[in-house]
């Protein structure tokens, strides 16, 4: 009999724990899905949602707020997103806020991101319709990708038929480095040049020297006359004519 | 090749009687009869299951027995499975994603395998090893040692007594021990995530709960049911009707986990088809 109180006892909390497992599995995935919160409802309107699904997260500065309610064609170029948000940050987003789809990562899953607007406008309310800024489609980025990509050949092409030309020695580069006699000629014309330098340096030395030489004698006639005018001067000095000056 | 019986006629004098060439044909052909005639006899089975169930008297204190056998006795098997299903799938999960520089996506990818699919299934088939064969095999021995019979005529219900609590204790216990074995896996999942990296436990499930979707649990969960009840009601049928002789034991042991794990297979691939159906 106290064996068998025993073994209900262990069954009755094996049986309670694994229900109590399972409520709380369930309360965490229905939380992030903001089953058990107070929410509030916007809607944007969309040309194109870009695989956008209901459930997809709702992101406000990086963070998790909300779920994408549902999602409705309104008319042949504009789709409906109903979207649940979390009270608590009703306040941080203004009447002007704009959502934008993006993704999670480079092969993530779409998410919704509402930018809050501008500090000075009212705050949204429940039922409201915000603003949107149209996603960028996939197919736009193939397309420009596509441009950057035939652009590239084009230079790719170019480059090959410059390097062509620059190898068979066509052109003043191609001639540059490809033609042996230039480059002859660019040495003999450097030995030219050593020996002009030379020659200047000799030519300059020279001239330097009676450079010198005449800047030496220009200084003492120089000094010479300095002396003769000094002397004019004290004569004129103590002369009576210019007596008084 | 004809086969000829000789055996003696009312008269006292020996008679051949020649039976017809057994062909590969005939032989496929009684095969597939007797298929058939298993599923109407399982198919009735389980319907009188369904009757009996609702009928008074209850057996509530057997039931609880066998839930305490097939359910709390089968935690330990099913939540060392679940732990390593866990780790192993994670480190062998790691190096593709990897190559993809998805890290960080383990946990999250690690824990939708685990509960969409892997251990509802690895579960069903090692309660069906452990469960199903011992209810086979318990009941095809009482049906020898004629203990089936002695209940029959001191007006218990065996059908009751043997079978519903059964099979009603493995429907309700393998759905419990799915959840275990959840968490167990997920457990067996984050230290294998730490052996070649450290994630705290809290990202890690912060990670599992962003990632799961009640879409990915409720078929999980729903399907365990019939799981059980297939695995409950094969492991019952086996063993109430084996055949008289401690060959018959074997049989149907052997016969109810054969049977129990193919149709865990068929029911969860019945259950994928209807989910997506679902989904999309």
């Amino acid at each position: 009999m106290k064996k068998d109180t025993s073994k209900k006892i262990r069954l009755g909390i094996f049986i309670s724990l694994g229900i109590t497992v399972f409520i709380l599995g369930i309360y965490f995935v229905g939380e992030r899905q903001q089953l058990f919160r107070s929410t509030f409802r916007i809607n944007g309107i969309f040309r194109d949602v870009a695989g956008l699904q209901i459930g997809s997260n709702v992101r406000f500065s990086g963070i998790n707020v909300g779920t994408v309610n549902n999602i409705s064609i309104v008319s042949d170029t504009s789709v409906r997103v109903e979207i649940l948000i979390d009270e608590s940050t009703r306040k941080f987003i203004k009447k002007d806020a704009l959502a934008s789809i993006g993704s999670e990562g480079l092969m993530g899953n779409k998410i919704l991101i509402i930018n809050p607007g501008t500090g000075g406008k009212m705050e949204i309310e429940n039922n409201d319709i915000v603003g949107t800024v149209q996603p960028i489609n996939m197919d736009d980025i193939m397309l420009s990708l596509k441009k950057t990509i035939d652009n590239t050949s084009n230079i790719t092409t170019n480059l090959s038929s410059i390097t062509g030309n620059i190898q068979s020695g066509k052109g003043t580069i191609g001639r540059l480095l490809m033609d042996h006699s230039l480059a002859q000629n660019f040495d003999s014309s450097i030995v030219n040049l050593k020996l002009g330098l030379s020659g200047l340096r000799n030519l300059m030395d020279d001239t330097k020297i009676s450079f010198a030489n005449n800047f030496d004698s220009t200084f003492v006639n120089l000094k010479e006359g300095s002396a003769g005018f000094k002397i004019l001067m004290k004569k004129a000095k103590d002369s009576w004519l210019l007596w008084g000056f | 090749m004809k086969k000829i019986i000789k055996k003696q006629s009312s008269n006292g004098n020996l008679e051949e009687e020649v039976f017809p060439e057994i062909t590969s044909v005939k032989i496929s052909g009684s095969v597939i009869e007797r298929f058939f005639e298993e599923v109407s006899s399982l198919t009735i089975f389980a319907l009188r299951f369904f009757k009996e169930i609702v009928k008074p008297p209850f057996e509530f204190n057997e039931m609880l027995k066998q839930s305490f056998q097939i359910g709390y006795r089968s935690l330990p098997l099913v939540g060392i499975t679940g732990f390593i299903i866990g780790l192993v799938l994670t480190i062998q999960s790691r190096p593709t994603l990897a190559k993809f520089g998805a890290e960080s996506w383990l946990p999250a990818m690690v824990a939708v395998s685990i509960i969409r699919e892997i251990i509802p299934v690895i579960t069903a088939l090692i309660f069906a090893g452990k469960v199903g064969s011992g209810i086979g095999a318990e009941l095809a021995s009482m049906n020898v040692t004629e203990q089936i019979d002695a209940m029959k005529v001191s007006c218990t219900n065996p059908f009751k007594y043997l079978v519903v609590t059964r099979v009603l204790s493995a429907t309700l216990m393998l759905p419990l021990l799915v959840v275990f074995a959840d968490i167990i896996g997920l457990l067996g999942a984050f230290v294998g995530v730490n052996l070649k990296g450290s994630v705290s436990s809290y990202l890690f499930f912060s990670q599992i709960f962003q990632s799961l979707e009640f879409i990915d649990i409720f078929p999980a969960f729903i399907k365990t049911f019939f799981f059980g009840f297939a695995i409950g009601i094969i492991g019952s049928y086996k063993g109430y009707n084996s055949y008289k002789g401690t060959e018959g034991v074997g049989k149907a042991a052997n016969s109810s986990v054969v049977f129990g794990s193919l149709m865990v297979f068929i029911i969860d691939m019945i259950a994928v088809q209807i989910t997506s159906f679902f989904q999309n």
